[in-house]
C-alpha cells in the first residue's frame, strides 16, 4: 500500500492551496503598497547624480521588487493565471513609470515641451501656420493633442506628464497580443513582455512625442501581419530563391487560419495604420519598411506587394516635403557611415554618474543582441520558429547605413529591436530542460534586465526632470517678454517653447556645448558671451540660468564654463534680474 | 468567427460610444471631460470595426481596438489640420458610426 503522502506532488504538499491561490496577487498588491510608501518618502533634492535607485529608501526598492517576485512566482505556477499575471505586468509598468509623474509632477524631458508648443499652436490656429517646421508637417500625434485638448477642456501639459505611463501600457497590451500569436506557449508571452520592460526603460523614447506614437502603431501593424498575413510553409522550396530560403523557413508553425477576404481587410488596415504612422513621424516608416522588408524577403509573409504598397504610401508623403528634410536630416540618406551612424548623439561624456550609467545600459544593450543571437543559435536546426522575431529585431540596423537622424537613430534601433530580441530570449528560455535552472536564469535575465533599464531611466533624473518653478518660470518668459525678444539658455536643458505663439520669440542656446553643435563659446566668459549675444542683432535678450541647468552641466561635464557664468551673472553690469524664483533666474542684458 | 468575442467588442463600442459623447458633451468638470475624451480616442472606431472581425484572441483583440481607435482619431484630426476645417467636436461622429456599426453587428448575430 503507498501512502497518500507520497503519491501527491511535492510542490502539492508544500505550501496550503489557500497561499498558492492568494500568494502572488497578494505580493503583487503589497509590492504596490510598499512602493507607493516609498515614493511618498522620496524627496527630489535628496536624488543625486546617480539618479533615482541610489538614492532611493529601502521601500521603494523592496516594493518594486515585491511587484516583480509576485509575477515571477506566479508565472512559475503551474496553472498560471492570465489575470493575475496581466496584474503583474500592469503593476510593474505603473511602478517603473508612474514614480517621476508623482514626484515632480510635471512632463519630464525639456524637449517635451516643444511638441507641446506645437499641439497648442495647431489647435489655436487649426491649421498649418509654419510650414518649415518639421512638426507641422507631419502633424498626425499633434493634432490627436489638440483635438484632446479641445475636447477635454485641458491643456496638453495636463496629460503629458502621464504620457510615458500610458504609452508604455498601450504597448504591453500589443505586444502582448503579438507574443500570443506567435508563441504558442502563453508564459513565453508573459516573460518576453516582462523582460522588454527591463530592456526598453532607459530608451526614454515613451514622452508625448511622434515617436512614441508611431512605434505603438507599428506595433499594432505587427499584429495585423502576425494574425492575418502569415505565409505557410512551402511544400517543397521553388526556385533559387526557395532553395536560399528553405533553411531559414525550416520547423516553421502554420500560420493562424484565416481567408482570403479576411486577408484582404488585413491589408487594408495596415496601409490605414502605416498612413498615420507616416503623417506622424519620420523615421518610423522606414525602420517599418526594414522590418516588412525582411518579413517578405524571408517568405514570412504575403502577399510581397504590400511592401511595395507602404513604400508608395512613405514615398508620397515625403516627397512634397522632402526640402524640409535635407534641410534638418542632409537628406533621406545622411551618410553611408553606419558606425557613425550608430555612435549616438554627439557629447563628451562625462566621468562618474553619466559615464556610469552610459556603460550599463551599453551593456545591457550588447547583452540583449548577444543573447538574442544565442537564442537563435539555439534554434539553428529549426530557424522557421524564430525566423519572424529574428526578421524583425535585426531588420532595423540597415536604418543605420543610411541615416544617423541627429545621432538619435541607433536608439530608434534598439527600441524596434527590442521586442523581438525579448521574445527571442524568453523563448529560449524557456526551453532549457531543468526546471531549476530555467527559473534561475529567468530570474537572473529579468533582474539584470531590469536594473540596467532602471539606472538608464532613473540615473539621469535629476537632470531629465522638470521642476514646477521652471515651469512657472517658463510660463512668465512667454507671457511677459514681448513678441520678437531674443530668449538665450545657457544650456539646453529648459522647457521652452511650450507655448501656442512658440514662434513669435526668437530661442538660442549658447554654443558652448558640445552635445547639440559647435562649442566655441567660452560660457564662463561674461564679455564673450555680450559679444556673442551682440552678434544675434535684438537691442535685449533674456538669458536663463536654472538649477536644471546646473544639473546638466554637472552631469554631462558641458557647458564647461556654466557655474562660472552662473556665479559672474549677478555682478556683471549691464545684467538685470527680471524674474526668480526657487529654480530659475531672468536677466535681462542690454547689448551696448 | 467567434459571436461572443466580437459580440462583446460591440457590446464595448456602444457602452464606450455613449459613455464618450456624454462626458465630452456634458461633463461639468474637465477630469471628466479628459476620460471620455480619451474613450473616446481608444475605443469606439476600433470598435467599430473589431466587432466584425475576430482577431481569435481576447488580448489581440484589445489590442487592434484601441490601436485602430488611435489611427482613426489621429488621421481624422490630422485631416481637419490639413484643410484647415479645425472642428474637434466633429470627431463625435466616431462615436456615432461606432454605435451603427456596432449594434449592426449585434442585430446580425440576434438574426442567426
Amino acid at each position: 500500500m503507498t501512502s497518500p503522502t507520497l503519491t501527491r506532488p511535492l510542490i502539492r504538499t508544500r505550501w496550503p492551496a489557500a497561499i498558492r491561490t492568494l500568494g502572488p496577487p497578494a505580493v503583487l498588491v503589497l509590492g504596490l503598497c510598499t512602493w507607493a510608501l516609498g515614493v511618498g518618502q522620496l524627496r527630489p533634492p535628496a536624488i543625486g547624480s546617480y539618479g533615482l535607485l541610489a538614492s532611493a529608501n529601502p521601500w521603494f526598492l523592496l516594493g518594486l521588487g515585491m511587484v516583480v517576485s509576485g509575477f515571477l512566482i506566479e508565472l512559475h505556477r503551474s496553472a498560471a493565471r492570465g489575470w493575475v499575471l496581466g496584474l503583474g505586468i500592469v503593476a510593474v509598468i505603473v511602478a517603473i513609470h508612474a514614480t517621476v509623474p508623482i514626484l515632480y509632477g510635471t512632463p519630464e524631458y525639456a524637449w517635451v515641451y516643444k511638441h507641446i508648443g506645437v499641439a497648442l499652436a495647431l489647435g489655436q490656429n487649426g491649421r498649418v501656420t509654419d510650414p518649415s517646421s518639421i512638426y507641422q508637417l507631419w502633424p498626425a500625434l499633434f493634432a490627436a493633442t489638440a483635438s484632446l485638448g479641445a475636447l477635454g477642456h485641458v491643456g496638453p501639459l495636463t496629460f503629458a506628464t502621464w504620457a510615458p505611463l500610458a504609452f508604455e501600457l498601450a504597448d504591453a497590451l500589443v505586444l502582448l497580443a503579438v507574443f500570443r500569436v506567435l508563441s504558442g506557449n502563453r508564459r513565453v508571452a508573459y516573460l518576453a513582455v516582462l523582460l522588454y520592460e527591463g530592456l526598453i526603460a532607459w530608451v526614454g523614447q515613451d514622452y508625448l512625442s511622434p515617436q512614441a506614437f508611431a512605434y505603438l502603431l507599428w506595433l499594432g501593424v505587427v499584429l495585423i501581419l502576425a494574425r492575418w498575413l502569415r505565409r505557410p510553409a512551402p511544400v517543397e522550396p521553388r526556385g533559387r530563391l526557395g532553395r536560399l530560403r528553405a533553411p531559414v523557413l525550416a520547423g516553421l508553425e502554420p500560420p493562424p487560419p484565416t481567408s482570403r477576404r479576411r486577408r484582404a481587410v488585413a491589408i487594408v488596415l495596415v496601409a490605414v495604420i502605416f498612413l498615420v504612422i507616416v503623417a506622424a513621424h519620420q523615421l518610423t516608416p522606414y525602420i517599418a519598411l526594414t522590418g516588412v522588408g525582411a518579413l517578405v524577403v524571408l517568405g514570412l509573409i504575403r502577399p510581397w506587394w504590400l511592401v511595395v504598397v507602404l513604400a508608395a504610401i512613405a514615398g508620397g508623403y515625403l516627397i512634397p516635403r522632402y526640402g524640409l528634410i535635407a534641410h534638418d536630416f542632409g537628406g533621406l540618406f545622411s551618410g553611408g557611415n553606419p558606425i557613425q551612424n550608430a555612435s549616438g548623439s554627439r557629447g563628451t561624456h562625462h566621468a562618474g554618474a553619466e559615464a556610469t550609467t552610459a556603460l550599463i545600459v551599453r551593456g545591457l544593450a550588447a547583452g540583449m543582441w548577444l543573447l538574442a543571437l544565442a537564442a537563435i543559435a539555439l534554434r539553428r536546426r529549426s530557424l522557421g520558429r524564430v525566423a519572424f522575431a529574428a526578421g524583425l529585431a535585426f531588420s532595423p540596423f540597415v536604418v543605420l547605413v543610411a541615416q544617423s537622424y541627429g545621432g538619435e537613430a541607433v536608439y530608434r534601433v534598439y527600441l524596434f529591436s527590442a521586442p523581438w530580441c525579448a521574445l527571442l530570449i524568453a523563448g529560449a528560455v524557456y526551453e532549457l530542460r531543468r526546471p531549476q535552472l530555467r527559473w534561475i536564469v529567468v530570474g537572473g535575465v529579468c533582474g539584470a534586465a531590469l536594473l540596467a533599464g532602471l539606472q538608464g531611466l532613473y540615473g539621469p533624473v535629476a537632470v531629465n526632470a522638470v521642476m514646477p518653478d521652471e515651469l512657472a518660470a517658463s510660463g512668465w518668459l512667454y507671457t511677459h517678454t514681448p513678441p520678437g525678444s531674443l530668449i538665450v539658455l545657457a544650456a539646453d536643458n529648459f522647457p521652452a517653447l511650450d507655448t501656442a505663439d512658440y514662434n513669435a520669440r526668437q530661442l538660442e542656446v549658447m554654443p558652448a556645448d558640445p552635445q547639440i553643435g559647435e562649442a566655441w563659446l567660452d560660457e564662463g566668459n561674461v564679455s564673450e558671451v555680450e559679444s556673442w549675444i551682440a552678434g544675434l542683432g535684438h537691442q535685449s535678450a533674456y538669458v536663463v540660468v536654472s538649477h536644471g541647468m546646473a544639473a546638466y552641466a554637472d552631469y554631462f561635464g558641458a557647458p564647461t564654463g556654466f557655474t562660472r557664468l552662473a556665479h559672474g551673472l549677478p555682478t556683471a553690469p549691464g545684467w538685470t534680474v527680471v524674474y526668480r524664483n526657487a529654480d530659475v533666474t531672468i536677466y535681462r542684458l542690454t547689448v551696448r | 468567427m467567434s459571436p461572443s468575442r466580437t459580440a462583446l467588442t460591440a457590446y464595448a463600442g456602444v457602452l464606450a460610444s455613449i459613455v464618450a459623447a456624454v462626458l465630452t458633451l456634458t461633463a461639468p468638470v474637465p477630469a471628466m471631460s479628459l476620460i471620455g475624451t480619451l474613450t473616446l480616442a481608444c475605443v469606439p472606431a476600433g470598435a467599430a470595426v473589431m466587432c466584425w472581425i475576430d482577431s481569435g484572441e481576447n488580448v489581440a483583440q484589445a489590442a487592434l481596438t484601441l490601436i485602430l481607435s488611435l489611427t482613426a482619431f489621429s488621421l481624422a484630426s490630422a485631416v481637419m489640420i490639413w484643410v484647415a476645417a479645425w472642428h474637434p467636436r466633429a470627431l463625435l461622429v466616431l462615436a456615432a458610426a461606432s454605435v451603427v456599426s456596432c449594434l449592426a453587428r449585434l442585430r446580425r448575430a440576434d438574426g442567426r
